[in-house]
């Protein structure tokens, strides 16, 4: 940098320091955590996404429904079960005043599909996100085809977690630049990282106003963001009441009470995409018997739990899909809160005088699953509350046809695509990630397998239905809510909604 | 302290060393949870593509062969890259250094400037009400969880009289170009008082949250160690000659009364530095403290394992320099 332009960006700085530092609008979040990496392709992480997502746009974005809607994209069609070809909005510049081409798209994508593709010798983690993806190609200025190896009807609802980077940009500063610098097409740039401490973001000017489908559409409202990290919840309730900041996520259902009493500041809730429930080890004795499962599911009153609880922001499940999701079975059995019936499936499987089991949770939950096991006492369903830490539990459970050894396990899985793919095959599949209850149907096997790659949407739908309804019938797990994600903002935000997919948009927000 | 001495206690660093290193990878190895699993989460993956990320962050070697290139790498000062991060461990870690040595510093300071002289008061009004007082104080200040007197302060301050801000270390306009990158010292440097201030606004509860455990240790120690040392003869003998009270209390009976006091607060600030990931996580300060916490949840073995053997760097130091104050204050230890 020479003198010159040093003593111009001096005393420009001098200016803007001498101004009240209140003209600006800002807009502030208290954020659980900080960001793993600002690189879009080199992270498995939900928060990291939400804040690359301020700074990067996708091809394809999500409405406040979940409908995926072209976001970089101008439009996309499916062209046969394996191929789908995108057109690129024109003049989309990056950050730093370059035009985005479809060079960039596929450069984006080549980057995290290729094995080693990140061009450290390190590949993606996000690759497995994107299927049997297997080609980019570039049909024209405005088109580009993705190439599947096999039917996949899941790619619109994963691409908006996949975020279009600049191929100069990245060969410029590499992949270990890309994790601290940034060069998107966000309505916001990165202005400073303070790493563990905050995320200052400042207006991009020349924004193309992202998806028409999403108004209002423009450049962001405020001229800062800023994301402050507060792990703590109780702290971040604190910076919400005090003033400081404008948003909180992960708002603790006990404070929904004190934030609602401030007349500052309010609650905001969405439908959460987190499906809570307790696995029953299959593989043991007890629960191998279906009178036993039946009876567990009859002795948990969940409106209660919900209620009192929970604070009525949860809406029970009767099997393991949100009630947002895609093919969502409506018509399915309730299995009704009775104690009665409870006792006597258990001295009908041979167990007059109750039994005596255990129950895993994680520290977060253990209020929760408390008042749960309080519950399946009534019903001589005598359980032990033992909490675990996260990483051990799911060595214990998630242990993919592994022997299992414990009893019941409260837990919980999360689907931010709202596809059943996502929730179902995981926790449902033989021997599959997420199956804790250790449960095995290869009927129910065939029916997900065949949906994962059904392309007619209708079909596909009719067969998840059948699927819920299958497993309702052997109640591997007790399918308990689906909890909203709760939010605390203040009264003097405008023209914000949280989001079912957990993300934080502060496009269209507004601070007076 | 001999120059021999010094070395000696360099190379004693180095099994030291060793071993916290061998521990360390062994309890991170047998905890259950694997970071790959928790890495993945609820996302569906395929066996093929779960491999590749296990080879990719090198845990598909036996733990053995980890271990000897994790020591191998470590001695040419290459801590390898956090999986989380994808960056070199050390520069993560080196950008949150600074803030958790701050903190721990002005908590050092707190808990001194307070201690002394409370301790020597309660001493020399021993079995007062202001002694009594201190009893029972500085047992509550033990006592006390870090983590509900800092919620407590948070309350009280933040909220309520909204006199200092809730987290974090400096305000958003308050930025200061780094050259020490402790900001109350660059803060000054810059001569920018402002930004001082706020600075200093900022790290005053977590300070006094962090401190509060040691404070009371030191005010304990001092009052116990005055105590004695105004039994002493010579203390009888300068009362005899009818030296002023506060002359013999200042001049001859604090001197040696601060040397337990000295040394346990050398030792003691070790301990300041692993009650930072309480007080951090509290007061959103981003420090090492928290970083090491969540990265201990998500088996980021590699941060882990470097932080743990700067602790173990800093301990071994700060018991030496313990060592050596001990016998420059009293010439008649020797080491």
């Amino acid at each position: 940098m020479n003198l010159a332009r040093r003593t111009l960006i001096a005393s420009a700085t001098a200016l803007l320091v001498a101004l009240p530092a209140a003209q600006a609008s800002e807009l502030r979040v208290g954020f659980t955590r900080d960001a793993d990496t600002l690189d879009p392709a080199n992270h498995r992480n939900r928060e990291t996404e939400t804040l690359i997502r301020n700074i990067y746009d996708g091809l394809v974005t999500r409405d406040a429904s979940m409908n995926v809607v072209p976001e970089i994209a101008e439009s996309f069609t499916q062209v046969s079960p394996t191929t789908y070809d995108f057109t690129i909005r024109e003049g989309i510049t990056f950050h730093d005043g370059t035009p985005l081409t479809v060079e960039d798209v596929k450069f984006t994508f080549d980057r995290m599909i290729a094995d080693g593709g990140m061009g450290d010798g390190q590949t993606s983690p996000r690759k497995s996100l994107l299927g049997p993806l297997t080609a980019v190609e570039i049909l024209d200025d405005t088109t580009v085809r993705f190439t599947l190896s096999s039917p996949w009807p899941l790619l619109p609802a994963m691409l908006p977690f996949q975020e279009i980077v600049s191929k100069d940009f990245v060969e410029k500063v590499g992949t270990a630049g890309l994790a601290t610098q940034t060069n998107g097409t966000g309505p916001f740039r990165l202005a400073d990282w303070r790493k563990g401490d905050a995320i200052i973001l400042e207006r991009f000017e020349d924004y193309y106003g992202g998806a028409s489908d999403i108004p209002p559409v423009g450049t962001a409202c405020v001229e800062r963001a800023i994301f402050k990290f507060i792990p703590e919840s109780a702290s971040r309730v604190a910076a919400l009441l005090a003033g400081d900041v404008h948003i909180i996520n992960e708002l603790p259902p006990f404070s929904v009470a004190q934030v609602k009493a401030n007349p500052n500041t309010d609650v905001m809730a969405v439908n959460g995409t987190r499906s809570f429930f307790i696995a029953m080890n299959m593989e043991n004795e007890l629960f191998a018997d279906l009178k036993v499962r039946q009876a567990l599911a009859h002795a948990i009153d969940k409106d209660l739990i919900v209620d009192r609880i929970l604070g009525g922001n949860a809406v029970p499940i009767s099997g393991i899909l949100s009630p947002d999701a895609f093919g969502k079975n409506t018509e399915l059995p309730a299995i009704p809160y009775d104690p009665e019936k409870a006792r006597a499936l258990l001295a009908e499987a041979g167990y007059p005088d109750g039994i005596d089991v255990v129950m895993d949770t994680t520290g977060a939950y253990k209020d929760t699953a408390q008042a749960v096991a309080s519950l399946l006492n009534k019903a001589g369903i005598r359980t032990t509350v033992t909490v675990g830490e996260a990483g051990q539990l799911t060595s214990k459970w998630r242990t993919k046809g592994g022997a299992k050894s414990g009893d019941m396990y409260f837990t919980s899985w999360g689907n931010g695509s709202l596809d059943p793919y996502g929730i179902f095959n995981p926790t449902h599949r033989t021997d599959d990630r997420g199956n804790s209850a250790g449960y095995s149907n290869p009927e129910l096997d065939a029916l997900l397998d065949a949906a994962a790659v059904e392309t007619d949407r209708a079909k596909r739908a009719d067969l998840y239905r059948e699927a819920e309804a299958m497993a309702a019938a052997d109640v591997p797990y007790v399918y308990l809510w689906v909890p909203q994600d709760l939010y605390g903002v203040s009264k003097r935000l405008s023209g914000w909604q949280p989001s079912a997919d957990s993300r934080i948009n502060l496009h269209d927000a507004c601070v007076d | 302290m001999p120059l021999g001495k010094l070395v000696e206690r360099l190379v004693h660093l180095v099994p030291v060393l060793l071993g916290v290193s061998l521990i360390v990878f062994m309890m991170m190895a047998l905890t259950p949870g694997d970071p790959v699993e928790i890495m993945i989460g609820d996302q569906n993956v395929s066996a093929e593509d779960e491999a590749a990320l296990r080879s990719d962050l090198g845990l598909d070697k036996p733990i053995a062969q980890r271990f000897l290139i994790f020591v191998g790498n470590a001695v040419q000062g290459d801590f390898g890259l956090s999986f989380y991060h994808r960056r070199p461990v050390s520069e993560v870690i080196a950008e949150r250094l600074p803030a958790t040595i701050e903190l721990s510093l002005v908590a050092l300071i707190i808990a001194l400037v307070t201690a002394i002289p409370l301790g020597v008061l309660a001493a020399i009004r021993k079995n007062s009400i202001f002694d009594k007082m201190a009893t029972v104080g500085s047992l509550l200040g033990v006592s006390l969880p870090g983590f509900w007197f800092g919620i407590l302060l948070l309350m009280l301050f933040a909220v309520h009289l909204q006199i200092l801000p809730v987290s974090g270390r400096i305000g958003f306009d308050s930025e200061v170009e780094p050259i020490t990158h402790f900001l109350l010292i660059d803060s000054l440097l810059h001569g920018r008082l402002d930004a001082f201030w706020d600075a200093l606004s900022h790290i005053i509860l977590p300070a006094i949250t962090l401190g509060l455990p040691m404070t009371a240790i030191l005010m304990r120690v001092t009052r116990t160690s005055m105590l004695e040392v105004m039994r002493q003869d010579y203390i009888t003998f300068a009362e005899a000659k009818g030296l002023k009270r506060t002359r013999i209390i200042f001049r001859h009976a604090l001197k040696n009364a601060l040397i337990p006091t000295v040394s346990v607060a050398a030792i003691e600030t070790g301990s300041l530095l692993g009650g930072n990931m309480i007080v951090e996580t509290v007061f959103g300060w981003p420090g090492l403290g928290r970083l090491v916490v969540e990265s201990i949840f998500l088996r980021n073995y590699p941060l882990v394992q470097a932080a743990v053997l700067f602790y173990a760097v800093t301990y071994v130091f700060l018991n030496f320099f313990a060592d050596i104050l001990y016998t420059l204050l009293n010439p008649r230890v020797k080491l």
